[in-house]
């Protein structure tokens, strides 16, 4: 182990994954190494010929047990990166022409291989085109392989990490992460990528700890001591003995996200102890190993977030592709249910056919049902895509962000158009689907009752609603300490809004990462709601706390934390009901 | 040999994946096969070759086959650009 400098510090960064991780960093860089010029004997040509091609040949197994793994493991789209992987490492064209450069110019194999492959990538990266940009990431990650092989130098691709090794690197790409998850890294650490990077989207699906701190490189050093913090994009380099027991215990708190302990839930939807069913249900946002093991226990998709879709991009894909990957989810999980949520993204996101738009305040601004409404073309593709993935009658539609009932009617008619435009087509689709809304903007929880008249169900999304009506940014950290799920404004909303929906018999759901929180699940169960959504780690402890929960006692136990004076009031008592039943 | 000219229509132009699938449906030929845009002429069978030709939506393609198959991999390729290889146009 490298010598390491023992100052403590703490990285703030973008929350990308959440999980807890408590290990060490190893820096990699997966980047193209560079190889040093030498040149050679004629004589040594066909040797240094016979070395590329073996590293060529270890390449493409390598590519080939990753293509077959990933085809099972994620969705293919995964593994066609591996397939185009292959295909360049096997190009037998590109091989014969560093060949007779190795021959005519008597240099060695891997210097002639990476300068040519440089040559061949540089013009690919002077395009203005991020796709084109693209393909020269997939030559450079070919070319690294061989190179390592070559050269034997950084990790064998096969050999496994050390146990709680944490890998920290400029950039990650999506195969880098399946890479290295199989290897078992235990956490990523980036300076660059965005929280909706289909590399982000990866490591959330692989339920892997993940931050991006710019510059976070100059801050550590392999072999420095280090706690990632996922959800709240923190590390800690060299911790404190006091720190590294406190985290070590949260990890245990948060539960391992061992997905296949959910194979031993033997009742769903679970039920209290006094016999009251909670239908506990995950949330997903990109086809992932967790989606089996749900579907075989027919645990519902509580909400399925459609962004991936925009990934990388600026507009979705068309009807057909999009209906390919909503119907492939429907099927997956044929005998349960899935919600999908229509597109909520921001202007940053979405081109719309004008100029650049910079907005002075995206959070309040022009985003999720509002932006779909003033785009209907989109909203009406993505919806006819959805509509025809319902054949299977388990599907409904949720729409995000709703203000104003109004927003909600306007949204519904577009649905309705859609619907009569695919009867007309004779395409089949379920006539009665159902139609919800998101509850997460104050205005909406405050009018719950119109919307629950109109809605076919409620899903509360208690992150955002919290910030709204807190007017606090979680990620700020001056302000981080106002946001709180248990404050009693908020909780006094959800309540609000699962009164309105019991009065008039219809579901509601929190979804939001508080619904995976042990005193979330109390509060709700407490409150009366029908469900709770969750990220797939956290399905089976709620579903052994709820069968712990007396609904009736819970149900009195509630009514004075609509009076609470605080947050840490509320959740003194939340906690207090806890202990009392976990100590059972 | 036989010779045909065409254009690139999908927006998102020759990326990775249009390239894989071009090579896949050249590689089934005995022919040779080249490609040349403005400059520079490739060998249709090398993906390397193909993704070389960075070449974006509307460039301009000269598709050039020789051998016994030549008519049906000259057919295939064009077929196959002028779709826009199942991608959005």
């Amino acid at each position: 182990m490298v010598a390491v400098a023992s100052k403590r510090k703490v990285i703030r960064g973008i929350p990308i994954s959440s999980g807890i991780a408590l290990g060490h960093v190893q820096v990699v860089l997966p980047g193209l190494l560079d190889v040093a010029e030498k040149s050679i004997r004629a004589s040594e040509v066909d040797k240094e010929i016979a070395a590329l091609e073996k590293a060529v040949e270890d390449t493409a197994q390598e590519l080939r047990k990753l293509h077959q793994s990933a085809g099972r493991k994620i969705d293919s789209s995964i593994s066609k990166v591996f397939g185009a992987q292959l295909l360049i490492a096997t190009d037998r064209d590109f091989l014969n022409q560093v060949r007779a450069e190795i021959a005519s110019q008597q240099r060695n194999a891997g210097f002639v291989y990476n300068l040519m492959v440089r040559k061949a990538t540089h013009q690919l990266q002077l395009a203005n085109n991020p796709y084109l940009q693209q393909s020269a990431q997939e030559i450079q990650a070919v070319a690294e392989r061989v190179l390592s092989h070559l050269y034997g130098v950084g990790e064998k691709s096969t050999s496994r990490f050390d146990p709680d090794t944490i890998l920290v690197a400029q950039s990650f790409t999506p195969g880098n992460i399946l890479d290295y998850r199989q290897r078992r890294a235990a956490g990523f650490l980036a300076c660059e990528g965005g929280a909706h990077s289909h590399t982000a989207l990866i490591a959330r699906s692989l339920l892997v700890p993940m931050v991006v701190a710019p510059r976070a490189l100059n801050k550590l050093v392999s072999g420095s001591q280090i706690i990632l913090d996922g959800a709240n994009g923190r590390a800690i380099i060299n911790p404190t003995e006091a720190e590294w027991a406190d985290y070590t215990h949260k990890r245990e708190r948060l539960g391992p996200a061992m997905i296949s302990r959910i194979k031993r839930l033997t009742e769903i939807p679970p039920r209290t102890a006094d016999d009251v069913p909670v239908q506990v249900a995950a949330n997903l946002e990109f086809p992932g190993p967790a989606d089996e093991i749900l579907a075989a226990r027919k645990i519902p998709v509580g909400l399925y977030r459609t962004e991936f879709l925009y990934l990388e991009r600026n507009d979705p894909p068309d009807e057909f592709a999009q209906f390919r990957f909503y119907d492939r989810i429907a099927e997956r999980f044929a005998e349960s249910h899935v919600v999908f949520r229509t597109f909520d993204l921001g202007s940053d996101k979405v081109r719309s056919g004008g100029p650049n738009i910079v907005e002075p305040n995206p959070a309040l601004g022009w985003r999720g049902i509002r932006l779909m409404l003033d785009m209907p073309d989109v909203f009406r593709t993505q919806v006819r895509a959805i509509l025809r993935a319902s054949t299977r009658r388990n599907v409904s539609i949720l729409l995000p962000m709703i203000s104003d009932l109004s927003e909600f009617l306007k949204a519904k008619k577009l649905i309705g158009q859609a619907a009569l435009e695919l009867r007309r087509q004779g395409e089949s689709f379920d006539e009665r689907i159902q139609v919800g809304v998101m509850v997460e903007v104050p205005s909406a929880a405050l009018m719950a009752e119109s919307l629950a008249e109109q809605a076919d169900f409620v899903h509360i999304g208690t992150n955002d609603l919290t910030q709204y009506t807190m007017s606090a940014d979680r990620s700020n950290d001056r302000v981080a300490g106002l946001y709180s799920p248990f404050h009693p404004s908020v909780i006094k909303l959800v309540d609000m809004t699962v009164r309105a929906c019991r009065k008039l018999n219809k579901p509601v759901c929190v979804c939001g990462e508080t619904a995976g929180d042990p005193l979330g699940i109390i509060l709700y169960v407490g409150l009366g709601v029908t469900g709770v959504s969750m990220n797939p780690g956290k399905v089976f402890d709620s579903c052994r706390l709820i069968k712990k929960i007396d609904y009736d006692v819970l149900r009195h136990l509630v009514i004075p934390l609509l009076s609470s004076q605080s947050a840490v009031a509320a959740t003194r008592r939340l906690q207090s009901y806890r202990n009392a039943i976990e100590n059972k | 040999m036989i010779t045909r000219t065409t254009y690139v229509v999908n927006r998102l132009g020759l990326h990775a994946r249009p390239s894989a699938q071009l090579v896949s449906a050249t590689s089934k030929f005995q022919s040779e096969v080249f490609i040349t845009r403005q400059d520079l002429r490739i060998n249709a069978k090398s993906i390397m070759g193909v993704m070389m030709l960075a070449a974006e939506k509307g460039s301009e393609l000269l598709i050039e086959a020789d051998g016994p198959d030549e008519q049906a991999a000259v057919e295939a390729v064009v077929q196959l650009i002028e779709s826009g290889f199942g991608e959005e146009i």
